[in-house]
């Protein structure tokens, strides 16, 4: 009985330490602050670049984890490792990385720096992997057989793709994408080294809330407790997304480690 | 026992080359000087607090945050281009040429007002809409106009002379610069406030302004 005890003691200690700063936020929040410029740009300009990034994120990092999910070569697993990289980089390692490979010095010699499209390329970059990731996992969670009937019953290579295998990995998709939208929307180390900051352009609700933390404090509250709020329900919607398609349930179950 | 304490000094990021010359014994933590005052607010464990401006550590004061701050050095602004100039900017009217990519301190930062008061002293207000990136501190404008990604920054002389050969320099005239004065106070929830007390006065004394000379800083006035 006392382990027993022992071990709810720990599971509401961890609970209450990851609970308490988000209750702090809403305790000292105050509302009117919502209405300043600073938070209703940010907000626009997060909802912006994150919606265009994962647009991005879907349709190439679809393909690219069908591919290499279905597909056996030499150098594969160096392929999956570079793809997961991003995941373990530090924030600013990518922002100069982004810098370096973009940037008006860069390799490739580009304008983007300081323009919303900088913002999106840094949001893709550290929350595409999240999704490839799972996206893989999904794909190969999907039963062969299940495939192998749609082509011999003479559904070509495409209907075949749309109406067998992303139903069946729906829900490892969903759950992975819901991840790379809550991380894209949390991005803050590579935008303000890659795009910088400002307010309207490439200031996103992260870089907002550090601004006004030297500004104002309740601002940087306000800021705080929209991005919770958002990240939140977004959240919740994609979950509850994945997990309303009966096929996909058992994916999702699966697939989520 | 004083001299064997290890002071903890909140700093402007302009002072990021000089104070560790001054003080080689102490612990720094650079940033822009409204963000390390607002850290002062929220309780930071600090003993000294040396801000870009008068104004902040005045602010503190008045809050009961710190002891009575002290002029200690001052600074001018100037405007740095990257080496290979890629907007041709050659005076700071060049500014308002179309598409130059103009990178200043935020609203606050110490660098961003003084900056905005330079542009309204040159009758520059409207080059603020070339503006892409306010930056939180002065060094991150340096680092941006270093790298070549951005056209031109604001910046002070002291900021300009640690990255030479990375930036040209084009010098604003003296009547629009404006008053830069860095004020430094003990922090009063100090554990160490005789030694924090004796670093303040160490840094008016003759070894530690030949240093901030040095380094391109201005006796007080």
């Amino acid at each position: 009985m006392i382990r027993r005890a022992a071990v709810w003691a720990a599971a509401l200690v961890a609970l209450a330490f990851l609970a308490l700063p988000i209750v702090a936020i809403f305790a000292r929040l105050s509302l009117t602050r919502l209405s300043t410029s600073v938070v209703s740009d940010a907000l626009v300009v997060s909802l912006k670049t994150t919606f265009a990034a994962q647009a991005l994120v879907l349709a190439f990092g679809t393909p690219a984890a069908y591919v290499l999910a279905t597909h056996r070569f030499r150098g594969r697993s160096l392929v999956v490792t570079l793809v997961e990289l991003p995941i373990v980089l530090p924030p600013a390692v990518a922002g100069i990385g982004l810098l370096a490979a973009f940037g008006r010095v860069g390799l490739l010699h580009t304008g983007l720096p300081f323009t919303q499209a900088a913002v999106i390329v840094a949001v893709a970059f550290v929350s595409g992997p999240l999704y490839a990731r799972q996206a893989i996992a999904a794909f190969e969670g999907v039963d062969e057989t299940m495939v192998a009937a749609s082509r011999t019953l003479g559904a070509s290579r495409a209907k075949t793709f749309f109406r067998v295998v992303l139903p069946l990995a729906g829900g490892g998709l969903g759950a992975g994408e819901a991840l790379a939208f809550a991380r894209g929307m949390g991005e803050f180390g590579a935008t303000i080294m890659f795009a910088g900051s400002l307010q309207g352009v490439t200031q996103t609700l992260p870089l907002a809330v550090y601004q006004e933390f030297d500004v104002d404090f309740h601002t940087a509250l306000a800021l705080g407790a929209l991005l919770v709020g958002v990240s939140a329900g977004l959240l919740i919607t994609v979950k509850w997304l994945a997990s309303s398609s009966t096929s996909a349930l058992r994916f999702a179950a699966s697939s989520s480690v | 026992m004083i001299s064997s304490a290890v002071l903890t000094i909140l700093a402007a990021a302009s002072l990021t080359n000089v104070f560790p010359q001054v003080a080689p014994k102490d612990r720094f933590s650079f940033g822009g000087s409204n963000m390390l005052a607002a850290q002062i607010q929220q309780g930071a464990p600090a003993d000294v607090f040396a801000s870009a401006n008068t104004k902040l550590p005045e602010q503190l004061y008045e809050q009961g945050l710190v002891e009575k701050p002290v002029v200690f050095t001052r600074n001018e602004l100037i405007l740095i281009v990257p080496k290979k100039n890629p907007a041709d900017i050659h005076s700071v009217y060049d500014l308002r040429k179309p598409g130059v990519k103009l990178v200043v301190g935020a609203v606050g930062v110490p660098v961003g007002d003084y900056t905005r008061v330079v542009l309204h002293n040159l009758g520059l207000d409207d080059v603020l809409n070339s503006v892409v990136s306010q930056e939180t501190d002065v060094r991150e404008v340096l680092a941006k106009v270093a790298l070549g990604e951005a056209d031109a920054g604001f910046v002070y002389t002291t900021d300009a002379r640690t990255v030479r050969g990375k930036v040209a320099t084009i010098g604003i005239r003296w009547s629009a610069q404006p008053i830069v004065e860095y004020a430094v106070a003990v922090v009063k929830s100090s554990h160490h406030l005789a030694a924090s007390r004796a670093f303040v006065k160490s840094l008016l004394g003759r070894t530690a302004q030949a240093k901030l000379r040095a380094a391109g800083f201005l006796p007080v006035r």
